[in-house]
């Protein structure tokens, strides 16, 4: 049984079908693309598989739990984390600071989270741990700011693996970014594999094809193929395309 | 065996002027098409092809005639159930609503969950990406379902024609409001209409 899976997700507003039909299993361990073409239904997906739509007919389940229009903030707490801005980090923090900030204990706490953990052992040693294990130690007192690139590229794993999740979700994460931007979040995201199960929506073919174990591509509110990058690069038309051409070449 | 799709002695007439009403514009349809296929739609712009569209799911009313889906009158499903039956893929957002002038209570269920008859209206199609290669086995696994798959494609490049002679066992030919069936491509483009539809993309080599 996979990790996460979606049966039959079917979805309208008015008389608008989003999501036709839609089936997705998500493999622990394992980074998971979901594709698709602007307008094919990839966000209203994405907002249906995280609790902040419940689906008309259809069916959610996290490690076999049905999670089915369960809200949000519960299916965060069963250990699912949406990321929207996996690069940002906060220039004027230490580097422990900032993965004190992203620990769930620290969340809990609200605004003043920090500011009331300055005593909390148990979160130091927990941060302390996190940066020792993305090869940051001896580095927790520095500003973020004052961090080599690749130092800040270490934080960032550090800040996201802070948040503990069993499944994270990430939604657009080359938006906005440039060539070398992106090859920086594919290295970034192989980096985070290890030590989670991450399902990325993406209409970037060639960032998916790069870092998938498996695709799904949605178009139309359905699964319109699925395969692993190898698998879809075979398609004739995919073999014409510019992506075709990259990958052949 | 009930056909997948009867179109019987279908028109819509659009009229305009008052008190008396001139049509400006008339679409008859007569075919049936007995099993699951995927058929091509073409037609030049505003000869009626999402009109046809509009009428086989039932969002459109017919002046005059009825769609049949597995024996099915779209017309008389209920006006929230008909995307059960036939589905359109519009090209865009600037789907056209119209009124139903009957009460859903009077109306019939659907009785399915997923449509039976999907159709595709100019989907993007570009060389660029390889969504084209995902979209036309998706279309191929409808109809291994047993699913009617339309294509309503403009050619206006070489690997439109390509596209559709790889993919589409039947073809419509729609021009000002008449609707041609053709067996296959073959009889297609030895339609006088059809290659003075296409011009040069019929003699053009592929770039």
């Amino acid at each position: 049984m996979a990790l996460f899976e979606a049966t039959h997700l079917h979805k309208r507003f008015g008389d608008q079908v989003v999501l036709e039909d839609i089936s997705l299993a998500f493999e622990e361990g394992q980074v998971s693309g979901i594709m698709g073409p602007n307008g094919a239904g990839k966000t209203t997906c994405f907002n249906v598989l995280t609790g902040r739509y419940k689906p008309d007919r259809g069916r959610v389940t996290f490690d076999g739990e049905d999670i089915t229009g369960v809200a949000p903030h519960r299916i965060v707490a069963k250990g699912i984390s949406r990321s929207f801005q996996i690069m940002t980090l906060f220039d004027e923090f230490t580097a422990l600071d900032n993965v004190v900030m992203a620990l769930p204990s620290t969340r809990r706490r609200g605004f003043d989270g920090l500011h009331a953990l300055d005593g909390d052992s148990a979160a130091q040693d927990r941060a302390a741990e996190i940066m020792g294990r993305v090869g940051l130690k001896g580095r927790e007192g520095v500003n973020a700011k004052s961090l080599s690139y690749g130092e800040r590229r270490a934080l960032e794993i550090g800040v996201a693996l802070a948040t503990e999740p069993r499944l994270l979700f990430v939604d657009e994460p080359t938006a906005g970014l440039g060539t070398e931007a992106t090859a920086r979040l594919t290295d970034l995201m192989r980096e985070l594999k290890r030590y989670t199960t991450i399902v990325v929506i993406e209409h970037d073919m060639r960032f998916l094809f790069a870092l998938a174990d498996k695709i799904s591509v949605i178009h139309w509110g359905q699964v319109i193929a699925q395969g692993t990058p190898d698998e879809l690069r075979a398609n004739r038309w995919v073999r014409r395309s510019n992506i075709g051409e990259l990958a052949n070449a | 065996m009930t056909a997948m799709l009867s179109v019987e002695h279908l028109t819509k007439t659009y009229a305009t002027g008052f008190p008396s009403r001139k049509p400006t514009f008339t679409l008859a349809a007569d075919f049936t098409i007995e099993e699951p296929a995927i058929v091509g739609l073409m037609g030049p712009n505003g000869s009626g092809k999402t009109t046809l569209f509009e009428l086989i799911t039932g969002s459109n009313a017919p002046t005059s005639g009825r769609v049949l889906v597995q024996g099915r009158d779209i017309h008389r499903i209920r006006t929230d159930e008909r995307d059960r039956l036939a589905i359109h893929y519009h090209q865009s957002y600037q789907v056209r609503h119209f009124r139903s002038l009957t009460p859903n209570f009077m109306l019939e269920k659907a009785g399915s969950d997923y449509p039976i008859v999907h159709l595709f209206d100019e989907p993007q199609f570009n060389t660029q990406d390889g969504y084209i290669g995902f979209m036309l086995d998706f279309f191929r696994k409808l109809r291994a379902q047993g699913r009617l798959v339309f294509l309503c494609v403009h050619p206006n490049e070489r690997f439109h024609l390509e596209i559709l002679q790889e993919i589409c066992e039947r073809f419509i030919f729609v021009q000002t409001g008449s609707v041609t069936p053709m067996p296959d491509y073959a009889s297609l483009i030895a339609h006088p209409p059809v290659q003075a539809y296409l011009g040069d993309l019929l003699t053009e080599r592929a770039a």
